[in-house]
């Protein structure tokens, strides 16, 4: 029987945990349950293509799989705006979650994804959480604070009322380690482990920035549409199942990680104080309508999250 | 032969232009460097738009310097073999090895195109905080390929001549070609 | 094709390519595309121009055209003439002692930059003129600044080590501790070198003759010209440290500094700027267009299944632990002569440190050698890109030839350096240990 080999390009470098966890796992279960039909051959990020160029790699169909963040597909996705998470909205990974399957979030996203030849499976919906390195104790405090941000949530924090300004990854940890920027956010717990953050900011900044699907798995059309009709099933219902375990298994394993530097680095929860929590919230929902401006889909999709929002009492 | 002469001529002397101007792109890039360190230590106030400002301009700066270099022999080689050839057998390896040159830009420059047609296409912008349109950053990488080819055309030409005899082109002095800088 | 037939040929032709005299960025770029054809398809070509676009937008490189232009304005208006005048009067009878005075200048500079090309450009503009002026054989010359230009990877900051640590989970703070002492190991072996071998031989590295060493009147109103250099490494170390500005910025104080310097001297005028950024434009231009070649050289290599190739290459391997180092060692050296630091990493990272963590090793020690093992690849002929970076700013009658029998002295020691470091690991590990 004719085996497929696939080049798969990560955004996730090979000590982030989404690494092992997402991307080998996605690999042992297709060749597992392939019988080995399907062989996947990983690459670490930019390793190939960098991120912001893995999406149109698979979209012309050089590669037959990648990993990205909906922000590096802006240009092309008017629903990236949404999916890669609007600031202050859901409060907890379960509601997240629910509205990518339950309301149909995925569905429209794949369907946007599909005009480009591109089968879209959003990995998991986990939180953005900040590092500040001194404490955010009032709104005063937050005004003061200059931190290492990009895209939707750079445009948020400077608008309400902070210095955001955007540095690379790599001069990440100096700036902060010399007081360049007093705060920054990678991922959540776990991902400002793995930059070393901790060592250099002591104070895990909660609530979330927003909570939304910002690791996913994308398929070249063309590459599903040459497999036979049973190992097509086998990769869209791994992929389906994916998202389930993952955002379970990332919630936990970001708690491991919070309590792990809450007791071995000396790091303190910052919860940020009401009157602060308030004002952010009213900057964000100030800037939601711009995202819903794109295409019409967006505004689709703006229109279902905000009704969704209103019925938990949100809004 | 005339044209083949003015050709040769017009093609250094347009990338010997365009670099002369590019190259003063470093000090745009020093200037908005240090704006930013202003704005956000005096003032703690940082823009949104200088690094990535600086980082176009590099982008622009780095790719269009490939023409101009070539033009004045500045992409760095191995010269023990050369170092031992007549001129001549010089002109013929180079001949020879000129086909990996025009291989590399030949893909460049049809992906490059590519690339740039489909930025163009939307009208790409960056969609950072800033969202400046990207696409003329892209259209740098074309364009510049296509200046380094016609360079690498005129060495060709060059190496022809010297190869085979042929009067369009009489080979400059070494050292007047090392004093243009 | 199997990956070992691949690589002998991809290599080979590389090598084949090269000693024709084609220029190294045309040679890497073209061999990656007749190779992907090959074996990936016309298609993956978009590759090649995927990957220019992302080094266009590598917001570390932008130091590169900065610090070169900062090394242009200081020579050209006089300032690094000045200084090496004065560090020529007080060495006085010192063989060597101008080779040693441009040692420690590159382990300043080293502390300024992350990156090694601007580093290797930049002193070649501002010492080469200055020690062959003066009499010093241009091996010599040549040699110290292949070798000093290339500690900007290991002497903090180093955006090597940075992405050491993101790849492998350890603490960037520890591996820029690590690094200290290993850098100035490496800079007392080179200068026990030089003071040795122009002991031996003074016609390579003479002192200064007796009636021009000047009184000492003289020498202290020389001593002025070190002001001028010494404030611009204020404001560059300055601002690093003083969280004022990232090591990127600090390139743009960098310039500032030297602009400073040039009008105190009196020399702040447009030809001279506009020279300067013209030779700056040239060298930057050259050492881009080979890092763009060889990202997608390396990208074309790790696509053919480089990574496998590595680890079979491991499983292969007698000698038990300290063999399996050896030949990481071995395999990051020769890799560092033809890749990427980025490509190196990927490709060789994360087949090597799950293994030396199982031997027990320490992965901040493993760092620091793999570090100097890639900064000896980048002096190495016939590949090592700091040479060709070398070539850039040489007279033209320094050829090639010269500067790859410059460098092997010099590689020597540095190999002593790394086998000390490998026997006495504590000279990595004793400044992290402390500090965190
Ligand atoms: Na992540
Ligand atoms: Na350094």
């Amino acid at each position: 029987e004719e085996t497929f080999t696939w080049k798969v390009q990560s955004h996730w470098p090979g000590a982030s945990s989404s690494y092992t966890d997402s991307l080998e796992r996605i690999k042992r279960l297709l060749e597992e349950r392939s019988d080995g039909r399907l062989q996947l051959q990983l690459y670490e990020s930019g390793a190939l293509f960098k991120p912001k160029d893995t999406f149109n790699a698979v979209s012309r169909g050089i590669l037959e799989m990648g990993t990205i963040s909906p922000s590096y597909a802006q240009d092309k996705m008017t629903l990236a705006g949404i999916a890669s998470g609007l600031p202050f909205a859901f409060r907890n990974v379960w509601e997240a979650a629910y509205f990518h399957q339950g309301l149909g979030f995925e569905q429209m996203l794949q369907d946007e994804a599909a005009q480009f030849g591109v089968y879209w499976a959003t990995d998991k919906v986990f939180p953005t959480e900040m590092v500040v390195s001194r404490p955010i104790n009032s709104w005063e405090d937050f005004e003061s604070l200059k931190i290492r941000s990009s895209g939707v949530l750079q445009k948020f924090l400077t608008e309400a009322g902070a210095a955001a300004s955007y540095l690379p990854g790599g001069e990440l940890y100096s700036a902060l380690d010399s007081g360049i920027v007093d705060g920054a956010h990678w991922g959540a717990a776990q991902g400002a482990a793995s930059m070393g953050l901790y060592e250099v900011a002591k104070y895990h900044v909660q609530p979330a920035l927003n909570i939304a699907g910002t690791d996913v798995i994308i398929v070249s059309q063309k590459a599903l549409d040459e497999l036979p009709q049973d190992l097509q099933d086998i990769v869209k219902q791994t992929l389906d199942e994916q998202f389930w375990f993952r955002t379970n298994e990332y919630q936990y394993k970001e708690r491991v990680a919070l309590a792990n530097v809450i007791a071995n680095d000396g790091v303190q929860v910052n919860v940020l104080p009401d009157e602060v929590q308030a004002r952010l919230v009213q900057t964000a929902q100030s800037m939601w309508d711009a995202e819903g401006e794109r295409s019409e889909r967006a505004q689709q999709a703006l229109d279902l999250l905000k009704g969704y929002l209103a019925e938990l009492g949100y809004l | 032969m005339k044209a083949l002469t003015a050709f040769m001529n017009g093609i250094t002397r347009l990338n010997d232009f365009i670099g002369r101007w590019i190259a003063l792109l470093v000090f745009a890039m020093f200037a908005f460097l240090l704006l930013e360190v202003g704005f956000r230590y005096l003032l703690n106030s940082p823009t949104v738009w200088t690094n990535e400002l600086t980082q176009m301009l590099f982008g622009i700066y780095a790719v269009m310097s490939g023409g101009y270099i070539m033009a004045h022999r500045g992409h760095v080689n191995v010269d023990l073999l050369h170092a031992k050839l007549p001129p001549r057998g010089r002109a013929v390896v180079d001949i020879l090895s000129s086909s990996v040159f025009f291989i590399f830009m030949l893909a460049l420059l049809y992906f490059g195109y590519d690339m740039a047609q489909e930025s163009i296409s939307s009208w790409e912008t960056s969609f950072s905080a800033w969202n400046p349109p990207i696409w003329p950053v892209k259209l740098a990488i074309p364009v510049a390929t296509a200046l380094l080819t016609l360079q690498g055309i005129v060495k060709l030409l060059q190496d022809i001549a010297i190869a085979c005899n042929l009067s369009y082109y009489k080979p400059q002095d070494e050292a007047s070609e090392g004093e243009m800088l | 094709m199997s990956i070992e037939i691949l690589t002998l040929l991809f290599f080979g032709s590389l090598l084949f390519f090269l000693l024709l005299g084609l220029p190294l960025a045309f040679v890497l770029g073209g061999v990656s595309v007749v190779f992907l054809y090959f074996t990936w398809g016309f298609d993956s070509f978009y590759m090649v121009s995927s990957q220019i676009w992302g080094t266009m937008g590598s917001f570390t490189l932008v130091a590169i055209p900065l610090f070169v232009f900062m090394a242009m304005i200081l020579e050209r208006t006089g300032v690094a003439r000045d200084l090496y005048r004065m560090m020529h009067l007080w060495c006085g009878g010192l063989k060597g002692g101008l080779a040693l005075g441009t040692l420690g200048i590159c382990a300043v500079f080293a502390a300024m930059v992350g990156i090694s090309g601007a580093a290797v450009v930049a002193m070649g503009t501002i010492a080469l003129p200055s020690m062959l002026e003066r009499g010093y054989d241009k091996n010599m010359a040549l040699g110290v600044i292949n070798t000093g230009g290339g500690w900007g990877i290991l002497i903090p900051p180093s955006i090597l080590m940075i992405l050491y640590a993101l790849i492998t989970g350890v603490s960037v703070g520890k591996m820029f501790a690590a690094g200290i002492l290993p850098g100035i190991l490496l800079m007392v072996l080179t200068a026990i070198y030089i003071l040795v071998r122009s002991h031996l031989q003074p016609e390579l590295a003479p002192a200064l003759p007796k009636e021009e060493r000047g009184t000492w009147p003289e020498k202290f109103r020389a001593l002025r010209a070190v002001l001028l250099p010494i404030g611009v490494v204020v404001m560059v170390l300055g601002s690093i440290i003083g969280g004022i500005t990232t090591p990127t910025e600090a390139a743009a104080m960098g310039v500032l500094g030297a602009l400073l310097s040039a009008a105190v001297y009196r020399q702040l005028k447009w030809e001279i700027l506009r020279e300067a950024s013209v030779r700056t434009f040239k060298l930057t231009g050259m050492i881009m267009w080979i890092l763009f070649a060889a990202h997608a050289f390396s990208a074309a290599y790790q696509s053919m299944g480089a990574q496998a190739l590595i680890e079979n290459l491991i499983q292969m391997i007698p000698g038990g632990p300290w063999g399996i180092i050896i030949a990481m060692m071995l395999i990051t050296f020769l890799l560092a002569m033809v890749l990427d630091p980025v490509g190196i990493m990927l490709i060789t990272l994360p087949v090597f440190i799950p293994i030396v963590e199982s031997l027990g090793f320490d992965p901040i020690w493993f760092g620091i050698l793999f570090v100097i093992n890639m900064e000896i690849g980048y002096m190495t002929p016939p590949f090592g890109f700091n040479l060709f970076y070398l070539k850039g700013v040489v007279p033209p009658d320094i050829t090639m030839r010269d500067i790859y029998r410059s460098i092997i002295p010099f590689v020597v020691v540095e190999i002593v350096g790394l086998a000390l470091i490998m026997a006495f690991p504590e000279i990595a590990t004793y400044l992290p240990d402390l500090f965190f």
